[in-house]
C-alpha cells in the first residue's frame, strides 16, 4: 500500500477514537500511548495529531475541555462522544472487513 | 541553561509562557480567532514541554532533547495551515442541529478544500479554466451581442406597438406609400393610435465650419409623439407647421448638436443655412434617442424636419411611392387585426382608383422586427455556434474530471471507508467544478469584454444596433449563471460517479487494471459527443467559408478595381434648374481626367451595389400601360460611364457627347430588361416611356449593355437602363474614376479638384469601388469569420480532449501494453492497440457528427451562397480535418506506449 497521508490520516483517527473508548486523555498522551502500544512503529508528534483531534472535535466524534488540578497547569482532555462511538464502531468493521480482503488476497495474516 | 529544569512541564529556564513563545514563534499565523489560536498554542506548549521533559527524564541531553520536542514544528506554514483547516471558531453556545450558518461554513470549507486540491493539479486546472474561458467567453460575447440588437427594448414608448404599414414587398418588408394614399390611410383605417410618415432626406448644412452632407428624415407633425419620445431641448413639432409655407423648422441629434454646436444651450431659435434655405432649429432630441436604421431603409438621422406637403404638392400623389408609414396601434389590437384593416382601405382605394394600384397584399411589421431582422437569422447561427463550443467545453472537462476521479478511486474509497457520507463526497467534487466554472466565468468575460469590441468593429454597417454592444451588467450576470450551470452539468456526472465508487475494490491489489474494461464508457461518449459537436461546427463554418468565397468569385458585371467613387450633391437655389449641374459636371469631370493617373472619369445618377435604389416603370409604345409594368432600375450617366466601369456594350451603340437636352432622348437597356420585355424581339430602335406612362417623352433605345448586380453580389441582375445625365439630370451624383494606380492615392487631389469648380458642394461617401463590393459579402463574411473562429476554438478543444483521454487510457494501460511487449508483441501490435482504444469512439462520434450538422445546417441556408446546406465537399472536409486531428492526438500518447518498458509495466504497482 502506498503512502498516502489519507490513510495514515485515516488510521490515526481509528487509533485515537480507540485510546479515548478506555478513558479521557490529553494529547501528550495519545501520542505517547500509540508509540508505547505499537512498539514505535507508529509515531504521531505535534504536528500530524492536533489536527486530526481538532478534526474529530469538529465532526463531534470526540469533546475536549480544559481540566485545571490544584497545582498543576491546566491540560486539555478529550472524551470519546456516543457519535464518536458510533463512528469508531463502524470504522473496526470497516478495517475488519480490509484486513480479512487483504489476508484472503495477499496473505496479510494477522499476528 | 539553568542547571536542572524546573518540575512538571516546564521548559529550561523558561516556563509554561516560554514554551508557548517558543511554539509562537515557530507557527505561521493560525486562521482561528484569537482566543482559540491561544489555547491551541498553549495545547501544543504543553505537548512540547511534556515531551521534552520525559526526553530528559530518560537521559537525553537537554539540546537534543529540546530539538527532538520541538522537530515537528520544522514545517510552520503547513502545520498552521492544517490546523486551521482542522479547527473551526468556537462557538459561544452550541451550534444549531444544521443551521444556515453551518451549512456556508460546509460550502466554505469544501471550496477551500477544492482550491488546495486544484493548486495541486496547475496542469489539470489551467487546461479546465481556459477550455471554460474560451467557451462561457464566446457565450457571453455572442450574448452581448444579442443583448444589446434583441433584447434590449427599443428606446420607444411600448416598442411593440409600433409597426411599419405598406404593401408587402417580396422580401416580406413593407413597401412605400403615396402622401395622397396615406391621408386616406390615416383617415379611413381603424386599428392605429396614430399613423405618422417618414420619408429620406440627405441635406447640406453650411457653416463656417464648411459644408457637411447630413443624413435626416422628413417626418409628419406627429412623428416623435407616435414613437412617444419629447426633445431633451426646445419642442416638438406643431402640426400646422406641416405645410408647403411653414415646415422648415428643425430637431436636430444630440450628436449634431455636440459635433457642429458646441453643445451650445441657446440654440433653439438659431438659423440653419441648408441648401441655401433657412431652417429654424426648435430642439434637440435626447441623447438615448435611437434613429431608425435597417438595411433598406435610411442611414442614421441627425437632423429631423417636416413633410411639409398638401395635396397639390408635385410629389404628393397616390403613386408617388416614396413615403414610410409608421404607426402605433391601438392597444388590444393584435398585428393581424391591423394587416386586415389596412388590407381593407387599400382594397376600397384599388376599387376607386383603379388605374393608380396594382393587384397587392398589405403588411404589417413590428418596428423590431424591420431593424432587426435581417440580423436575427444570423444571431441564432452564432448563437448555436457557440452553444456547441460550451458544450464541447463542458464534455472536455467532465472527461478531465472522470479521468481524475478515477485516479483518485483509492482516495475517495478510504475516506468512504473512514465514514465521509456520499453525499459529502459528491459536495466536494462538485465544489471542486463549480470552483473551475467560476474561474473559467471571470477569465471568460475577461476574453469577451476583449472580444466585444473586435467584434462590433468588424461588423457590417447594416447590423443595427451591434454597434452599441458591450458586456455589462447583464452580461456578466448571464456569464455567471452560465457558469454555474455548465459547473453543475460538467460536475455532477463524474461526482455520481465518484459517489458509486466500490469500497474495497480500489483497496485491493490492482489485479483488474488488465482486466476491465480500459476506458469507461461515460468517457467514450464524452469523446464521441466532442468530435460530433465539432463537426457540426466545421462544416458550419466550411460551408460560410465556401459560400464566401462563391461569392467573392461573382462577377458584379462591372470592374471594380483603380476605380475611386465619390458622391457629391449639386442642391440649392444655384442648382435649381438642369443646366448649371449638367455644366458643373463637366467642368468637374474635365478636371478629373486631367489630374495625372486618371485614365477616365465619369458621373452617375447612382451606381450599382452602393445601397441606392431608383426603380421606374418601363411603358413600352403600342402596349397598355398598366402598374404591373417592369420596374427598372435607373442610371443617369456621362458618356464614359461604360469604359471607367467596364460595363459592356452587347449591342447597338453607347451614349456619346452629342445626346444632350434638346436632342433625341435615348435609352440604354441592361440585357435582363431587354430580355423581359422583348423576349423575342431586337429592342434596339423602340421607344418606351419611363415613370409615368402617360406622358412625357419617348425614350430611344439606342443599345443594350451587359447586367450589373445591383443590390448585392448575391442577388440575380435586375432589370436595368441607362439615360444620358445631360438628358434626365440628377442633382445627387457618384463620380468614378479610373485610374492604373491605387485609387485611393487620388482622393485628395480629386477633391481639390472638385472644390476648384464649386467650393458649395460636399463630397461624401470616398471611397474605392472594391470597397462597396467587399461591403456586399460584409454580412457573410462577418458571419463567415466568427464561425471560422468558434469552429477552430471547437477543433483545438476537441484535439485537447482527444490527447487527454487517449493518453490517460494508454497511461491506465501501461501494464498491460508491458505484458504484452513482455509476451512479443510487435510494435505495430501495440500501435494498433493504443489506435482501436480512441479509434471507434472517434469513428462514432464522426459518424453522429455528420448525422448532427446534416440536420441543423439547413439555419444556415439563408446565409449560404452557391453552396447546399448539405454540400458533401464541406463534409468530407470536415471530416477530414477532424480526422487529421484524432491521428496528430494519437502520436504521443503512441510514442509514449511504445517506449514502455516490460519490465517497468510489471513493477508497477
Amino acid at each position: 500500500m502506498s503512502d498516502d497521508r489519507e490513510l495514515r490520516k485515516g488510521s490515526a483517527e481509528v487509533l485515537i477514537l480507540a485510546l479515548l473508548e478506555e478513558r479521557d486523555r490529553h494529547g501528550y498522551e495519545i501520542a505517547r500511548l500509540i508509540d508505547e502500544r505499537s512498539n514505535g512503529a507508529l509515531k504521531f508528534h505535534v504536528a500530524s495529531l492536533y489536527p486530526t483531534l481538532y478534526r474529530l472535535e469538529r465532526r463531534g466524534l470526540i469533546h475536549g475541555r480544559w481540566v485545571e488540578k490544584a497545582g498543576a497547569r491546566r491540560r486539555r482532555f478529550y472524551r470519546l462522544t456516543a457519535d464518536g462511538q458510533h463512528a469508531l464502531d463502524a470504522q473496526r468493521r470497516s478495517w475488519s472487513a480490509f484486513f480479512a480482503a487483504l489476508n484472503r488476497v495477499a496473505r496479510i495474516r494477522h499476528a | 541553561m539553568p542547571d536542572s529544569p524546573p518540575p512538571d512541564d516546564s521548559g529550561p529556564g523558561f516556563g509554561a509562557a516560554g514554551w508557548k513563545a517558543l511554539v509562537r514563534a515557530r507557527l505561521a499565523p493560525l486562521d482561528v480567532d484569537p482566543a482559540r489560536a491561544s489555547d491551541i498554542v498553549d495545547e501544543l506548549a504543553q505537548h512540547v514541554a511534556q515531551h521534552y521533559a520525559d526526553l530528559v527524564a530518560s537521559g537525553t541531553p537537554e539540546r537534543a532533547a529540546m530539538e527532538t520536542a520541538l522537530a515537528p514544528l520544522d514545517d510552520p506554514a503547513r502545520i498552521a495551515a492544517e490546523i486551521a483547516r482542522a479547527d473551526r471558531p468556537r462557538k459561544a453556545a452550541p451550534a444549531p442541529p444544521a443551521g444556515s450558518g453551518s451549512v456556508i461554513e460546509d460550502v466554505a470549507r469544501d471550496l477551500r478544500y477544492a482550491a488546495r486540491l486544484l493548486m495541486r493539479a496547475p496542469g489539470f486546472a489551467a487546461v479546465a479554466i481556459v477550455t471554460l474561458a474560451l467557451g462561457i467567453g464566446a457565450n457571453t460575447a455572442i450574448f452581448s451581442v444579442v443583448n444589446s440588437v434583441l433584447l434590449r427594448p427599443l428606446p420607444y414608448a411600448d416598442p411593440d406597438r409600433i409597426v411599419l404599414v405598406g404593401d408587402r414587398e417580396k422580401d416580406a418588408s413593407a413597401g412605400n406609400v403615396g402622401f395622397i394614399t396615406f391621408l386616406d390611410w390615416r383617415d379611413r383605417s381603424h386599428a392605429f393610435d396614430q399613423l405618422a410618415m417618414i420619408r429620406s432626406w440627405q441635406t447640406t448644412l453650411v457653416t463656417d465650419a464648411g459644408p457637411e452632407r447630413i443624413a435626416g428624415m422628413r417626418v409628419s407633425s406627429n412623428f416623435f409623439r407616435m414613437l412617444g419620445v419629447a426633445p431633451a431641448i426646445g419642442r416638438d413639432f406643431r402640426s400646422e407647421e406641416d405645410n408647403p409655407n411653414d415646415w422648415r423648422v428643425v430637431l436636430i441629434s444630440d450628436g449634431l448638436w455636440r459635433r457642429r454646436f458646441n453643445a451650445d444651450a441657446s440654440i433653439v431659435g438659431r438659423v440653419l443655412t441648408m441648401n441655401d434655405r433657412q431652417f429654424s432649429v426648435i430642439g434637440v432630441m435626447p441623447r438615448t434617442f435611437e434613429p431608425l436604421i435597417s438595411e433598406h431603409f435610411y442611414q442614421p438621422a441627425e437632423i429631423w424636419s417636416l413633410v411639409g406637403y398638401d395635396r397639390t404638392s408635385t410629389f404628393a400623389c397616390r403613386g408617388c411611392q416614396h413615403l414610410k408609414a409608421i404607426a402605433r396601434i391601438k392597444p388590444r389590437v393584435s398585428i393581424e387585426a391591423a394587416r386586415l384593416d389596412i388590407d381593407a382601405v387599400q382594397a376600397q382605394l384599388r376599387h376607386e382608383y383603379p388605374q393608380e394600384y396594382a393587384q397587392e397584399t398589405m403588411t404589417v411589421v413590428p418596428i423590431g422586427e424591420e431593424l432587426t431582422g435581417r440580423v436575427r437569422p444570423a444571431l441564432a447561427v452564432l448563437t448555436g455556434a457557440v452553444v456547441v463550443v460550451l458544450l464541447i467545453a463542458c464534455a472536455n472537462i467532465a472527461n478531465l474530471l472522470l479521468a481524475r476521479v478515477a485516479a483518485r478511486e483509492r482516495d475517495l474509497a478510504l475516506r468512504t471507508a473512514l465514514g465521509a457520507s456520499r453525499s459529502r463526497l459528491v459536495r466536494q467534487l462538485l465544489a471542486e467544478s463549480v470552483l473551475l466554472a467560476l474561474a473559467g466565468g471571470c477569465a471568460g468575460v475577461f476574453l469577451s469584454a476583449i472580444g466585444v469590441p473586435v467584434l462590433t468593429r468588424l461588423a457590417p454597417a447594416s447590423m443595427s444596433r451591434l454597434a452599441e454592444a458591450h458586456v455589462d451588467a447583464r452580461a456578466i450576470a448571464f456569464s455567471a449563471a452560465l457558469s454555474l450551470g455548465t459547473a453543475l452539468v460538467f460536475g455532477l456526472i463524474p461526482a455520481i460517479r465518484a459517489s458509486r465508487v466500490n469500497l474495497l475494490e480500489p483497496l485491493h491489489v490492482d489485479a483488474r487494471r488488465t482486466a476491465r474494461a480500459p476506458t469507461s464508457l461515460s468517457r467514450r461518449l464524452l469523446v464521441a459527443a466532442d468530435v460530433a459537436l465539432a463537426v457540426i461546427l466545421i462544416v458550419a463554418a466550411g460551408l460560410m467559408i465556401k459560400s464566401v468565397e462563391r461569392l467573392i468569385g461573382v462577377s458584379p458585371g462591372f470592374d471594380p478595381d483603380g476605380v475611386l467613387t465619390m458622391q457629391i450633391s449639386m442642391v440649392g437655389q444655384k442648382y435649381a434648374t438642369d443646366p448649371p449641374v449638367v455644366a458643373t459636371t463637366d467642368r468637374i469631370l474635365e478636371k478629373m481626367r486631367a489630374l495625372p493617373g486618371v485614365d477616365a472619369a465619369a458621373a452617375a445618377g447612382q451606381i450599382p451595389l452602393s445601397g441606392n435604389h431608383d426603380c421606374w416603370g418601363m411603358h413600352v409604345e403600342g402596349r397598355r400601360v398598366t402598374p404591373e409594368d417592369l420596374c427598372v432600375e435607373r442610371y443617369s450617366v456621362t458618356p464614359d460611364y461604360f469604359s471607367v466601369m467596364r460595363i459592356p456594350l452587347k449591342r447597338g451603340r453607347l451614349f456619346t457627347d452629342h445626346d444632350r437636352d434638346g436632342t433625341e432622348q435615348m435609352i440604354l437597356l441592361g440585357e435582363e430588361t431587354a430580355r423581359a420585355l422583348w423576349p423575342n424581339d431586337d429592342p434596339i430602335g423602340r421607344h418606351v416611356r419611363i415613370g409615368d406612362g402617360t406622358k412625357g417623352p419617348w425614350r430611344t433605345i439606342v443599345g443594350i449593355v451587359g447586367d450589373v448586380r445591383h443590390q448585392a453580389l448575391a442577388a440575380p441582375p435586375t432589370p436595368q437602363m441607362y439615360t444620358p445625365q445631360a438628358q434626365l439630370t440628377d442633382s445627387f451624383v457618384t463620380i468614378v474614376i479610373r485610374s492604373y494606380m491605387d485609387p485611393t492615392i487620388l482622393a485628395g487631389e480629386a477633391r481639390r479638384a472638385i472644390w476648384s469648380v464649386a467650393n458649395d458642394v460636399p463630397i461624401y461617401e470616398v471611397a474605392p469601388l472594391t470597397d462597396l463590393v467587399s461591403r456586399s459579402v460584409g454580412p457573410r463574411r462577418f458571419l463567415m469569420l466568427l464561425l471560422e473562429t468558434f469552429g477552430a476554438v471547437a477543433l483545438l478543444m476537441t484535439a485537447i480532449g482527444l490527447y487527454g483521454a487517449i493518453s490517460y487510457s494508454v497511461a491506465e494501460r501501461t501494464r498491460e501494453i508491458g505484458i504484452r511487449a513482455a509476451l512479443g508483441a510487435s510494435r505495430a501490435d501495440i500501435a494498433r492497440l493504443v489506435a482501436r482504444s480512441g479509434l471507434a469512439t472517434v469513428l462514432a462520434g464522426l459518424a453522429a457528427g455528420i448525422i448532427g450538422a446534416a440536420a441543423v445546417t439547413r439555419f444556415l441556408e439563408g446565409s449560404l451562397y452557391g453552396v447546399t446546406a448539405t454540400d458533401p465537399g464541406t463534409f468530407a472536409a470536415a471530416v477530414g480535418v477532424l480526422f487529421a486531428v484524432t491521428l496528430a492526438a494519437h502520436g504521443i500518447p503512441l510514442v509514449r506506449a511504445l517506449r514502455v518498458d516490460p519490465a517497468i509495466a510489471l513493477r508497477d504497482e
